[in-house]
């Protein structure tokens, strides 16, 4: 069905997903995440240097997931926790990233929050558990 | 370039409507459009049709949709192919068919849309909406749609301090509007309190700051300018048509407080209709949740970007306002029948500048231009149309 992310389709995106390998841009020097074909900042590099993201970064924005808008393979997550925060993070090297955020402050999410990324269970489909980031504040 | 008209415009109710296919929906507008046609047509003499459906990829119909419901309606044999870009497949099918004739190539193309949405299951449709955003990354955070509009309102919020109110007053506008709107889904005022009370779906939206989901179809006639007289007395000018792209995934855009290819396609169309964001005297825009028709304001030009919410407090935007936005009900309370969206909007423009609201209540007086504003996923494709009065 429609979002159903194969196990080959993730298993290709895995250094991205379990250590989150970018690429620097070899004509403008930014760094890209995920990985493109031309570079998103200056539109025309397309020879890259892989980089290791540090996974620190910041809240760029955030919602909380509630069971009526989680997607069907969420729906466990969103049934056992109630609901789910997703961040926007502005990672230091530049990217942003979305994820989900663990471990929130009782005292609520805020704009500009310390995080970093942590190796967390996404889900489960088709008896495979799928591994990937999420952030924690840091 | 040749100039484009519309000479007519059909759309079904949107609603559930359980014992109605894509099939009969499409009929019920087309001949609603052929009956809007005042001084006749023969149907053979359409040329081309661009019709626009999201589901048919992954519901009922796997290909070849726009054959399929040109047959039922006798046109078996005219040039027709589907247009997909999610919520703004009716937009782009619009876009495309006024290509068509502004080309010169086609005199009579048919923009159409439609979908069927209450025929899928509600754990299969949050499985199918979703896609149409970036399924790799934005869906392996389990977030849908709610959840990335959700995240654009929570940094405007940051950025220009709107409250959670301002959201629920487009809301409690659409809905007012939509009560008196015969072709409305949800023909039922709300107020502040109840839409600012909603179930939680994704903070800062509840149930009420989303779009439902909807069956319907939108059907409009387009005609080389020169012609449209020929076919009708009161014919609706498209004086402007913009279409524009974005990054699909939200962490891939440099602002999330704005919709970059709006600003793209609207500054297409204003350039062409050689009009600015001051001339329009009433609008149409894609308010799938609240914080999409607050964005919209100001990537139209309707106000300085960060100043929506005041549009908003002063009344602007109301039906009785200086600018009404979605006299309709919008996507919200009209209802969102995907690739039907963007023509049902050119339907409510068209009936609108031929002084035809239905219910007068809603007739908006002496407006000259008007526009529509169509909007795929999350912003990765937008489309809009600055439309004249033709009797002048």
């Amino acid at each position: 069905m429609g979002a159903h992310i194969s196990i080959p389709m993730y298993q290709r995106a895995v250094p991205q997903r379990y250590r989150l390998v970018g690429q620097r841009c070899l004509k403008c020097g930014k760094v890209n995440f995920p990985p493109k074909a031309v570079c998103k900042y200056c539109n025309a590099g397309f020879e890259f240097e892989e980089v290791t993201l540090s996974g620190r970064g910041t809240v760029y924005s955030y919602t909380i997931i509630a069971g009526g808008g989680a997607p069907p393979e969420f729906a466990e997550q969103a049934h056992c926790q109630g609901s789910y925060p997703v961040v926007v993070v502005e990672l230091e090297e530049g990217p942003r990233v979305i994820a989900q955020l663990v471990d929130p402050p009782p005292a609520g999410i805020t704009i500009g929050m310390p995080v970093r990324a942590v190796f967390r269970k996404i889900y489960e489909e088709e008896g495979v558990i799928r591994y990937g980031f999420k952030f924690r504040p840091a | 370039m040749e100039g484009v008209a519309i000479i007519g415009a059909g759309q079904t109710r949107y609603g559930d409507f359980p014992t109605k296919g894509v099939k009969e929906l499409f009929a019920e507008a087309y001949l609603e459009m052929l009956q809007s046609v005042d001084r006749g047509l023969d149907p053979q003499m359409i040329q081309a049709a661009y019709i626009g459906c999201l589901s048919a990829g992954s519901g009922f119909q796997l290909g070849q949709l726009a054959p399929l419901l040109m047959g039922h309606v006798g046109l078996p044999h005219v040039n027709a192919v589907r247009v997909e870009n999610a919520c703004a497949s009716g937009g782009f099918a619009l876009y495309n068919a006024a290509c068509a004739v502004a080309s010169g190539k086609f005199d009579l193309v048919l923009a159409a849309g439609v979908e069927k949405m209450r025929d899928i299951s509600s754990s299969k449709g949050r499985y199918w909406l979703g896609v149409s955003g970036d399924t790799e990354y934005e869906r392996l955070a389990g977030s849908t749609f709610a959840g990335i509009y959700a995240l654009m309102a929570t940094r405007y919020m940051h950025e220009y301090g709107l409250k959670r109110e301002h959201l629920s007053m487009v809301a409690v506008k659409n809905h007012r509007n939509a009560a008196a709107n015969p072709k409305a889904q949800f023909r039922k005022a709300i107020t502040l309190e109840q839409a600012m009370n909603g179930v939680p779906v994704a903070y800062p939206f509840n149930i009420w700051d989303c779009s439902p989901t909807t069956d319907g179809a939108a059907v409009v006639l387009l005609c080389n300018a020169r012609r449209a007289r020929d076919f009708t007395s009161r014919p609706v000018y498209l004086r402007g048509f913009g279409a524009a792209s974005d990054y699909l995934a939200i962490h891939d855009r440099s602002s999330i407080t704005r919709l970059n290819a709006t600003r793209k396609a609207a500054a297409e169309a204003y350039k062409q209709a050689g009009i600015g964001p001051r001339d329009i005297d009433f609008a149409e825009v894609h308010d799938c949740f609240t914080i999409a028709e607050i964005l919209a304001y100001a990537d139209l030009g309707f106000c300085e970007e960060g100043r929506a919410h005041y549009l908003l407090e002063e009344g602007i935007t109301q039906l009785d306002g200086k600018l009404p936005v979605n006299a309709s009900g919008g996507l919200k309370a009209k209802g969102h029948p995907i690739g039907a969206t963007g023509c049902g909007m050119a339907y409510e423009i068209f009936r609108q500048l031929r002084g035809e609201a239905a219910e007068p209540v809603r007739q908006i007086k002496n407006a000259r231009f008007a526009l529509s504003h169509n909007v795929g996923g999350s912003g990765g494709t937008a489309a809009v149309f600055i439309y004249q009065r033709g009797d002048e």
